[in-house]
């Protein structure tokens, strides 16, 4: 096995190690934010992925964050107290009944003319299940239509950005059955076969620590597949691969439609950690954040985009909780980003590559070994 | 059926402008056709046609008595019609070796059956084949951006023998090439004399000389004549359009 190969396992296996030991480190409420974290870090895997070995730039990965979000966020609310107690068959949300037209029967099925869309969603398993196929679907037909047209580079970028907020839009203007602007707050624990995920409690921080680990393991592998080269390849000629045969927009939309499934199913942990669904995830500034911390660590690396991710926000916390710099704060993570981006265009992953490709040449001076025995096997 | 390559009356016209006007053209299975023509003969154009870059106006192309006619790029790619550009185009951030293998991967060009790692014991061997061949072992690993301009068109050769199609087309292959690197590419491309059927748009005579059977003269989209080197060097007509009194030097 090359010694890349090697480290980049011993990066991996380190990282969910880390991920694994660290309530060993810190109270409930530390966990619970490094939880949020570790839903940001899955973010940066999703971003890594069609970034940096699709070369598309999505500006509107919020959207399936968003929606993987909501969809949880309304089986949840369902199963809230206060759903459960306004004395109907059906759970209905508190903010439908605020809203209500005078007359309105106290009952999911009719209290507004949208209240029906939730029926389904007092099933958890079914909010859960929206929470991957509502972002799969979207991605599937955007993909098709965005790659099969041949839209490429910025264009993609400007139609995923216009498409976030268009769909923020549209779900602050539906009121009645989003709560708009507020959102959905007050929302049930999810619950897994008997073991609630209360967001403070360990077993919270493990069901996204676990998340995570799979994430970057099955992106990993994805990243290691021949489908993933060639994608690569797509990246750097599209004319060129589609005359060697290959169906380019199939290939686009295919890991397309895999990082909107991450970037779904890190919007339904974040609803288990931080309790809440609201718009802003939609908001412009956090789906380009979001890009920022894959610049960061490092878009042609997932397990670099991810640690970016987690380590931006830690120092975040760190600095913006820091008495003398609570003015400063945003200073001093704008200067990290022009550094980052001044000194080490390719992240904190390219720098690790850097480091391991010179420590490589050291090594062996000689021809790649590889191609060496490839050699020797003919000869 | 042993015409590899059919053009019936082939046409296209860019907004009224006719490029390419009734274009028939017929090359037989393991035959090296050369193109030639003056600039805006049509030669590039033509291999557009072809390889679905392009759709044409009227006529068909077929391959192996297969209708391709304006198919999309990569089904034209599958029916066995490999191409070269002119400007050299790699995979520039995949280093040489994976150029190669993404190239070997087109007999199952799906994403699932591309969901797979690794490759296999008797890929391995075509590549470092090919590799040998093109004369790129010494660069294996290093990233196609970095390779001289001859290099660059070496694997984009490289990358055709790994595809493996039954008809190649190649666009100027030793355009910007050295002495010596348009000696070795001729070799390259003697090699694949035989096997596969080549259509090459050349310029540099010398070359085609090297390499050519037959010639076809292409002069303002239209073919003006065909034949063997002797004979199209003689052809007054090609004289006057494009060879200049003085014939093949």
């Amino acid at each position: 096995m090359a010694l890349e190969r090697k480290i980049q396992l011993a990066a991996y296996g380190l990282f969910i190690a880390a991920l694994f030991l660290a309530p060993a480190f810190g109270d409930e409420f530390w966990l619970n934010r490094i939880a949020k974290y570790l839903v940001y870090g899955m973010l940066g895997v999703a971003i890594a992925l069609t970034w940096g070995y699709a070369g598309i730039l999505n500006l509107g990965q919020g959207l399936f964050f968003g929606m993987g979000a909501y969809m949880l966020a309304m089986s949840l609310k369902l199963a809230s107290p206060t759903s459960l107690s306004q004395g109907s068959d059906t759970p209905v949300p508190d903010f439908m009944l605020w809203n209500a037209e005078p007359g309105a029967p106290t009952d999911l099925c009719c209290i507004n003319k949208g209240s029906f869309l939730w029926l389904p969603f007092q099933h958890q398993w079914f909010g859960l299940a929206m929470g991957i196929v509502v972002p799969v679907v979207i991605a599937g037909v955007l993909g098709a239509v965005i790659f099969r047209k041949r839209i490429s580079g910025v264009f993609v970028s400007i139609i995923t950005l216009a498409l976030v907020l268009l769909v923020r839009l549209v779900l602050v203007d539906a009121q009645p059955i989003t709560n708009g602007f507020n959102g959905l707050t007050d929302l049930g624990w999810l619950t897994i076969g008997g073991i609630e995920f209360d967001p403070y409690s360990r077993a919270t921080y493990y069901l996204c620590a676990a998340s995570l680990s799979l994430t970057l393991i099955v992106a990993r592998l994805l990243a290691d597949t021949r489908a993933s080269l060639i994608l690569q390849a797509i990246r750097d000629d599209q004319l060129r691969a589609r005359y060697l045969g290959f169906n380019v927009p199939v290939y686009q939309t295919f890991f397309f439609v895999v990082s909107a499934a991450i970037a779904g199913f890190a919007g339904m942990l974040y609803v288990v950690v931080t309790e809440f669904a609201s718009p802003t995830f939609m908001d412009l500034s956090f789906s380009v954040t979001m890009v920022v911390w894959a610049a960061v660590g490092g878009r042609s690396s997932l397990l670099g985009a991810c640690i970016g991710a987690i380590l931006i926000n830690m120092i975040e916390a760190q600095v913006s909780e820091t008495e003398a710099l609570v003015e400063a704060w945003k200073a001093i993570i704008g200067l990290i980003f022009v550094l980052v981006v001044l000194f080490m265009p390719r992240g904190l992953g390219g720098l690790a590559h850097a480091l391991v490709a010179r420590f490589q040449r050291d090594e062996q001076p000689s021809a790649p070994a590889a191609v060496g025995a490839a050699r020797s096997e003919t000869a | 059926m042993n015409q590899a390559l059919t053009l019936n009356g082939l046409s296209v016209a860019f907004g009224g402008f006719k490029a390419i006007k009734d274009v028939s053209l017929s090359v037989a299975t393991g035959e090296l056709r050369v193109l030639l023509g003056a600039n805006g003969a049509g030669k590039t154009t033509l291999m557009d046609l072809v390889s679905g870059k392009i759709r044409s106006t009227e006529g068909s192309v077929r391959v192996f008595g297969q209708e391709i006619t304006n198919w999309p790029e990569h089904r034209i790619a599958r029916a066995g019609i490999g191409r070269k550009f002119q400007i050299p185009s790699v995979f520039r951030d995949l280093t040489v070796e994976q150029n190669i293998q993404v190239a070997c991967c087109n007999k199952h060009p799906s994403v699932f059956a591309n969901l797979r790692f690794g490759v296999s014991a008797d890929r391995r061997r075509r590549i470092v084949e090919i590799l040998e061949l093109t004369g790129l072992v010494e660069v294996a690993r290093k990233t196609a951006a970095f390779l001289s301009h001859g290099q660059t068109q070496w694997l984009e050769l490289g990358m055709l023998m790994a595809q493996d199609p039954k008809v190649i087309l190649l666009d100027e292959p030793t355009a910007g090439m050295t002495h010596a690197e348009t000696s070795k590419t001729a070799d390259i491309i003697n090699r694949l004399k035989g096997r596969h059927t080549l259509l090459v748009v050349e310029h540099d005579m010398g070359f085609v000389r090297e390499i050519a059977q037959h010639i076809t003269v292409l002069h303002l989209g239209e073919v003006l004549a065909e034949g063997s080197v002797a004979e199209i060097e003689n052809d007054a007509r090609v004289r006057a359009a494009y060879l200049g009194s003085k014939g093949i030097s």
